[in-house]
């Protein structure tokens, strides 16, 4: 999850956020090779004692000035592609879960064996246990099993949300009359936030989300006391 | 009009360096209107015969590859599994 200070993407818990997280560092590697170069490039030309009043050219140096930075975008464009098409791609999903985003608040349907429905509501600051993360943290978290490819199907009640979670790669909006899909594989257990992407109001940083990644085996039980619950 | 790639061919005598210059933006230009005309012309999502077949979209068969490009799903091994209409 994020942490104060965080300058990088958080770790991955998708496989496809881990090809994004290379696709990321492959990328920046080269602009950073480049913006080195050419801040050096300004400092020794505003530095320097040469002078030369007549027009200068050379058809070198232009070649090569057209030809790296085409192979450097060809470099960055072929991972690029590759992974917009991987993100694309719908992987035989073992369960599909609904999400609707409303004001201000998410809810979550599951629809596949029995009717379970339930609304997922931020803990309030003051009602939060020690241990427990401000601003992230609901009241019922979205349960999914691990190793196991998950579709959700998001849409929203009222105006425009954005269902996102950073470390499975995640972002989708949720949008009145609209149903997008998106799919992920949650590698390891664990309980993985993320907030609300697309303002929708007074209360559009206070509507988190919270997925709990537990083994297949636990998740029957799960689901079978929350429908005794709700 | 051919006096435009008469003056062009005369300055690529004298500046060589234009050449691949034109390769690669000929050559993306090129590829992003074949990419467009695919678009145009596989996409599912456009109807061009209103009368023979209106909505493509709804005659997708279940392994049929609309995308240009897979990385892990291999289209011919998907199954039907869903009714017709």
């Amino acid at each position: 999850m994020a942490y104060p200070l965080q300058l990088g993407l958080q770790d991955a818990t998708s496989p496809l956020m881990e090809e994004l997280i290379q696709f990321h560092d492959h990328t920046l590697m080269i602009a950073l090779l480049l913006s080195t170069m050419v801040f050096y490039t300004i400092l020794t030309t505003v530095t320097t004692k040469l002078t030369n009043k007549n027009m200068l050219d050379s058809q070198g140096i232009e070649t090569i000035w057209t030809i790296a930075p085409a192979l450097i975008l060809i470099l960055i464009a072929m991972p690029s592609l590759r992974v917009l098409y991987m993100m694309d791609e719908v992987n035989n999903p073992h369960l599909t879960v609904k999400t609707i985003g409303h004001q201000w608040y998410w809810s979550y349907e599951y629809t596949d064996y029995k009717n379970l429905e339930f609304d997922s509501y931020m803990i309030p600051t003051q009602d939060l246990i020690p241990g427990q993360f401000r601003l992230l943290e609901t009241d019922h978290r979205m349960v999914v099993p691990t190793d196991s490819p998950v579709r959700m199907l998001i849409t929203a009640d009222d105006v425009i949300h954005s269902w996102a979670v950073p470390t499975l790669g995640e972002k989708m909006d949720a949008i009145p009359g609209r149903l997008n899909q998106t799919t992920f594989v949650v590698s390891h257990p664990g309980v993985f936030y993320g907030q609300c992407s697309e303002i929708c109001g007074a209360n559009h940083s206070f509507m988190p989300i919270s997925v709990e990644a537990i083994p297949l085996i636990h998740f029957e039980d799960w689901s079978t006391s929350m429908l005794a619950k709700i | 009009m051919s006096s435009m790639f008469r003056m062009v061919g005369k300055q690529l005598k004298t500046h060589p360096s234009l050449i691949p210059l034109f390769i690669f933006i000929g050559g993306g230009a090129t590829m992003s209107m074949l990419y467009l005309g695919r678009l145009a012309l596989k996409n599912p999502d456009v109807s061009w015969d209103h009368k023979n077949n209106p909505e493509p979209w709804n005659n997708i068969e279940p392994n049929q590859q609309y995308k240009f490009f897979t990385v892990n799903t291999d289209y011919s091994k998907l199954k039907k599994d869903r009714p017709d209409f």
